[in-house]
């Protein structure tokens, strides 16, 4: 019985794993941080599976469960990753052939939404995800109406960040 | 705005290929992380039964003068101490295997090896605390008799054979003690660790 669940779980886990490292890229800054947080939170997955009957979509379990993780570990320590550096990102973007505006917008957009709070990130990175409001709503537990304020709020709050 | 937003949706997008990539087993491994936990248990054990052996070794002196014992067992209690510092760190070291462990295989063994190395640990600190109860109690009763000369002189059979019996119910109870407290600390750890081991071994094959 534990087997099997194992497998089954196992198998969901690694097929739609990128879920999963996409929320510790924008909760974390460096390699190490990246894989306590995705171990983090397979562990969380891992122990609410039995619960999941499959009354959602597993990706959109996979989803709340994996932001839940990082809000409330990133409330944990709140100061230490909020004073880490950006290098990671940055050195990435540099590899990317974009004309040099564009990639420095990107550089200063992703370093915008570092300096959002964490539950402003989760929001971010579902739109990043393509995500309509009401999987938004559905996803962090909040009314669509809520999100979509919210939603403005950021793209406000990133305005005034880039353009000081 | 809306333009710099798309735009970042766009590079989140193409970045997706770079995002690493983990398999089957390294996911595996992250739910066993008990195993880890529990060989760390180990180790933090093994560190405080030798800090509380240092304690009483330096704080309790049982009326060292009027009641010596021979020198070798005191030569046994050190060597004990080495034992447990030089166990202490295979089994610091054998968590470090484990928590590092990359394969399914690498885990099994891993976790093998640190419940052998608790066996053994625990043979060797039985052995020496039997071996140091027998001198301590053969000593002991002859010196109430009045030291190793005078016994040797009026000591018949019976008496031999009392000691012996002496000898044998004191380490009898030194190592009831010491298993009693051994299957406490270490044994539940053990049982777990084994189960955890079964558990993999299944899903290995």
């Amino acid at each position: 019985m534990t087997k099997e669940l194992e497998h089954s779980f196992v198998t969901h886990l690694e097929k739609n794993q990128n879920i999963v490292h996409k929320v510790c890229r924008i909760y974390t800054n460096n390699e190490a941080a990246h894989n306590d947080l995705f171990q983090e939170i397979t562990i969380q997955l891992w122990k609410a599976y039995p619960k999941f009957r499959g009354e959602a979509k597993f990706t959109t379990w996979m989803y709340r469960v994996a932001l839940n993780t990082a809000i409330t570990l990133y409330r944990k320590s709140k100061r230490s990753i909020q004073t880490q550096d950006f290098e990671g990102v940055s050195h990435k973007i540099k590899f990317e052939q974009y004309d040099d505006t564009e990639e420095q917008q990107l550089k200063l957009m992703y370093k915008a939404i570092k300096q959002l709070n964490d539950i402003d990130k989760a929001l971010v990175f579902l739109y990043l995800e393509d995500k309509n409001y009401a999987e938004i709503s559905d996803t962090l537990g909040i009314s669509e109406v809520n999100a979509r304020v919210k939603m403005n709020r950021i793209k406000t709050k990133l305005k005034t960040i880039l353009n000081p | 705005m809306m333009d710099e937003l798309d735009l970042l949706k766009k590079d989140w997008k193409s970045r997706e290929k770079d995002l690493p990539r983990l398999s089957h087993d390294d996911i595996y491994k992250m739910i066993w992380k008990k195993s880890s936990s529990n060989i760390k248990w180990i180790f933090i054990i093994s560190a405080i039964e030798f800090l509380v052996g240092i304690l009483i070794t330096v704080f309790y002196h049982p009326a060292r003068d009027e009641f010596k014992l021979p020198q070798i067992v005191d030569i046994i209690t050190k060597g004990s101490m080495i034992v447990a510092v030089y166990y202490m760190i295979r089994f610091y070291l054998n968590y470090k295997k484990v928590s590092a462990a990359s394969t399914v295989k690498g885990l099994l063994d891993a976790i093998m090896k640190a419940r052998k190395t608790v066996k053994t640990y625990i043979i060797i600190m039985m052995s020496l605390g039997g071996i140091a109860s027998i001198i301590a109690s053969v000593y002991t009763y002859i010196n109430q008799k009045g030291g190793w000369e005078s016994f040797n002189e009026n000591a018949h059979t019976n008496d031999y054979l009392l000691i012996a019996m002496v000898a044998v119910i004191a380490t009898v109870l030194v190592l009831g003690i010491f298993l009693l407290i051994y299957f406490l600390l270490y044994g539940i750890l053990m049982k777990r660790l084994k189960n955890n081991y079964k558990e993999i071994k299944k899903i290995e094959v």
